[in-house]
């Protein structure tokens, strides 16, 4: 596909080739731009449009999310691309670098700017700096019916007259007027020249200037004017924006001087400032022209939430409602869902490989490695799918309904002491479903140094995949106080994470706190498809990154604890050997025996293998031998039962969350049932002490590989991968350490 | 005149002035200042307090946005009561 620019001015000779070459490119393709102000409806109008047909991925070096989609409307290949949602196209946030670079460099064929109907004044000062491109611009009036309800009237007709462009009033989530949109899009395309936007006028002042520059730039700088917009580029020069600037390098600048200096004078501002200012005039006097608003208003719906959910005394205990809420329902709806993989993969999957590879005549260790290593492994991902995308749908359900921002700025006040601000929330309460989710989720925040002190601090938080380490060892030696003990990890790692925050603030990331500025969108019941689509693209991430990593691990554990060839005993094995080496660093700890080294060992791939492993060494295999084996249609039948059976529960621990029921009796005993020859063995090898200053060590010894390699991608260095390693081995050591000598101390070992 | 910072929950102000240094490039605290401008904090806007528990960081409407400042930058947005 290529894209046709020049439309008015023919085509190139180059494009005349290809034409004939390929015949197909009759239809032709547009890139059209979406801009907009963040929470404009933007996404949603984008979701609305493309659907299915969306594509996720980065902006080229940086970790701001690319939407973009193909599709085909009425004979004319639209490339839509999502710019990121931004207030402006100075240059003060890697989003607003972003998008300006794009419409600069790229030249889409349209820009469509979502602006938001009920906020008018503050979208139109986005408007303005978009038509100074030059480029033919669609306006999205979207949010028209809420703005409608609250009794605006908006003469679109007078906005299109005044702008130059077309304005169409969408409702997204409706899926109202797109079809106009797109109309008007292709529209364009027919005859650019007859779209091109109004210049607005910015007073006589800031006009005599930039035609000064404007002139200057074609007599001097001719190759410039072809690369940039003419307009635009003149302005730049006036504001001396620092970016443009070192692009464009040019040497004398004294004509920009001269053609400034009385404006600088009248005004007794700097350049910038007095840009804005007339810009904003502009945006300020076509709303007045366009926008009636009623007399009265009454007090808003999200006025009156924010006074509930905000209040001073009620603000955190909400929060902390909502969260408990959201993990009970996560767990209890997924919870059926992930047994019955787990069943699935232990049971039928891994018969079936064993029966193939035994037609096949495959050597015994290739069964082996297909059902312990890549089956086992391969399990335990998909064991964590539903937990992953539950809470994704649920955190997208925060977000989207706008409470999220509010739990940022309730929490705003306890994060100041760690260095960070209410931001960082997002991330570290994600950090308790799984680390890596957390990590991508640093996203959220604008500045470099609260990204990797969060990111530091994100692995302090207990993951889920800690979880089954933790049942199996309460279950084993605190039967009587669960609850109790299960808390007291979940705090410890809270009350580490801030200790380490005031120290990294003090260290590694002395200097003021950022600023906190962020914008509180209305509450909006988010759409069922939005949802959806949020959910699966957040959930994605972690299917195909950590499933990948975590398939190639298993195959390496498998190997390691399988080699050298015909190994008798695991102590003998490679991972066995590692844990001989490491045990006696371990000692003092109160864990120094060569099985519980190489189960840390094999947890650094991530946590939950700790049990695998421990299962492999600890458990003869032998007990499972002797059972029947069932036949396919039996077992074909047992998943569908069972995963009827899944749906019943999910669906009934979903009533009972409401009714308030706990249902965590009901599953220990399960549990108890199911691991007990594992929870025996240990019982003989750990005291209580030992077990607790174990488990305290697997919450803390370090973030798993999946994390790790999340941080790289996330940062393009290794470096603050290395520093939580780092710190998080010395941590781990040190407060096992504390625990296991002082309750010696005390007697209790 | 006085900070936004030290308006009460339900006063109204105009902004008159911001402080800080002059040009948007360069200095990160100042960058911040202009972000808040392109936000809707600007020179002749109304805002409304929403919220201001006297600490950490506090709410305020302007127009129809509801934005949440630190106060760090609340206490350098000057605003005259209305």
């Amino acid at each position: 596909m290529r894209t046709q620019k020049n439309a008015d001015c023919g085509l190139r000779i180059a494009d005349l080739k290809s034409e004939i070459a390929n015949p197909k490119s009759e239809i032709k393709t547009i890139t059209v731009a979406v801009a907009g102000n963040p929470n404009s409806g933007k996404s949603t109008l984008i979701n609305a449009i493309a659907g299915t047909r969306l594509y996720v991925g980065n902006w080229p070096g940086v970790t701001v999310e690319k939407k973009s989609a193909l599709f085909e409307y009425e004979g004319t290949n639209i490339k839509l691309v999502d710019l990121p949602g931004t207030y402006s196209l100075s240059p003060y946030t890697q989003e607003e670098i972003i998008a300006r670079d794009y419409l600069v460099h790229e030249k889409p064929d349209v820009i469509v700017n979502v602006v938001d109907a009920t906020n008018l004044e503050r979208n139109l000062y986005l408007t303005v700096q978009l038509l100074e491109l030059g480029i033919p611009v669609v306006i999205a009036l979207n949010i028209y019916d809420e703005a409608e309800k609250k009794g605006y009237k908006i003469d679109t007709k007078a906005m299109e007259k005044i702008l130059g462009v077309e304005v169409i009033p969408t409702v997204a989530t409706k899926k109202m007027g797109l079809d106009n949109l797109l109309k008007a899009i292709t529209n364009i395309t027919n005859s650019v020249s007859m779209h091109r936007p109004k210049k607005l006028n910015y007073g006589s002042d800031i006009e005599s200037s930039v035609s000064i520059v404007e002139k200057q730039i074609q007599n001097s700088y001719s190759q410039l004017s072809e690369k940039y917009p003419l307009r635009w580029l003149a302005f730049k020069l006036m504001e001396r924006d620092s970016h443009v600037m070192e692009e464009i390098n040019i040497e004398n600048q004294s004509f920009i001087e001269e053609a400034t200096r009385h404006l600088k004078k009248a005004h007794g501002e700097d350049m910038e400032s007095i840009m804005a200012d007339a810009r904003y005039a502009v945006a300020a006097g076509l709303t007045r022209e366009v926008l009636k608003k009623p007399e009265f208003k009454k007090m808003e719906l999200t006025e009156k939430i924010d006074k509930i959910v905000l209040n001073r005394f009620l603000g955190i205990p909400i929060f902390l409602a909502a969260m408990w809420l959201v993990f009970k329902l996560t767990f209890d709806v997924s919870a059926p869902f992930g047994d019955w993989i787990d069943a699935m993969t232990a049971g039928p999957f891994r018969r079936w490989a064993e029966v193939i590879l035994g037609f096949a005549h495959a050597p015994a260790w290739t069964a082996s490695l297909a059902t312990d290593g890549i089956i086992a492994g391969v399990g335990f991902v998909l064991v964590f799918v539903p937990v992953i995308f539950a809470m994704m749908f649920f955190i997208t359900f925060l977000e989207g309904s706008g409470y999220m921002a509010r739990a940022a700025f309730v929490m705003d006040r306890a994060m100041h002491s760690m260095g960070l601000h209410g931001k960082s929330f997002i991330p570290m309460l994600l950090g308790f479903g799984c680390n890596v989710p957390a990590v991508y989720a640093t996203r959220v925040l604008e500045n470099p140094r609260d990204k990797a002190l969060t990111s530091l601090l994100i692995p302090l938080m207990s993951c889920g995949a800690r979880l089954p380490v933790y049942v199996v060892f309460i279950g084993a030696f605190f039967t009587a106080y669960v609850g109790t003990v299960l808390w007291s990890l979940y705090v410890m790692g809270i009350a580490l994470a801030v200790l380490m925050g005031i120290i990294f603030k003090r260290t590694l990331f002395k200097g003021e706190s950022p600023m906190f500025i962020m914008e509180l969108p209305p509450y909006r019941m988010p759409s069922f498809r939005s949802l959806m689509i949020h959910t699966w693209e957040k959930g994605k991430h972690f299917l195909i990154k950590a499933g990948t990593y975590i398939l190639a691990v298993s195959i390496l554990v498998w190997f390691l604890l399988n080699l050298p060839w015909g190994v008798e005993h695991k102590k003998d094995s490679y991972l066995g050997k590692m844990g001989q080496v490491i045990a006696p660093v371990l000692a003092p700890l109160g864990f120094g025996n060569w099985e519980a080294a190489s189960s840390l060992v094999s947890g650094l791939i991530a946590k939950e293998i700790v049990v695998g492993t421990m299962g492999e060494i600890y458990v003869q295999k032998a007990a499972d031998e002797n059972k029947e084996t069932p036949t396919l249609t039996e077992d074909l039948k047992e998943m569908g039962t069972s995963f009827a059976g899944a749906v019943k529960d999910s669906a009934a621990n979903l009533i009972s969350t409401f009714g308030m029921a706990s249902l965590s009796s009901k599953e220990s005993t399960e549990e108890t049932k199911e691991r007990t020859p594992l929870r025996d063995v240990i019982k003989g090898q750990f005291t209580p002490l030992t077990a607790y200053a174990f488990i305290t060590f697997v919450l803390l010894y370090m973030p798993c590989i999946v994390v790790a390699i999340a941080m790289r991608q996330e940062f393009g260095t290794w470096k603050w991968f290395g520093i939580a390693f780092a710190y998080q081995m010395v941590l781990a050591w040190v407060v096992a350490f504390v625990i296991y000598q002082g309750g010696r101390l005390l007697g209790l070992g | 005149m006085s900070p936004l910072g030290l308006l009460s929950r339900g006063e109204q102000a105009e902004i008159v002035e911001i402080r800080g240094p002059k040009s948007c490039v360069h200095e990160s605290s100042r960058h911040q200042l202009c972000h808040a401008e392109d936000m809707g904090l600007r020179v002749g806007k109304m805002v409304e307090m929403l919220n201001n528990e006297g600490r950490g960081s506090l709410l305020v409407k302007v127009d129809e946005s509801r934005i949440a400042i630190g106060r760090g930058m609340a206490m350098k947005i000057m605003v005259k009561r209305q």
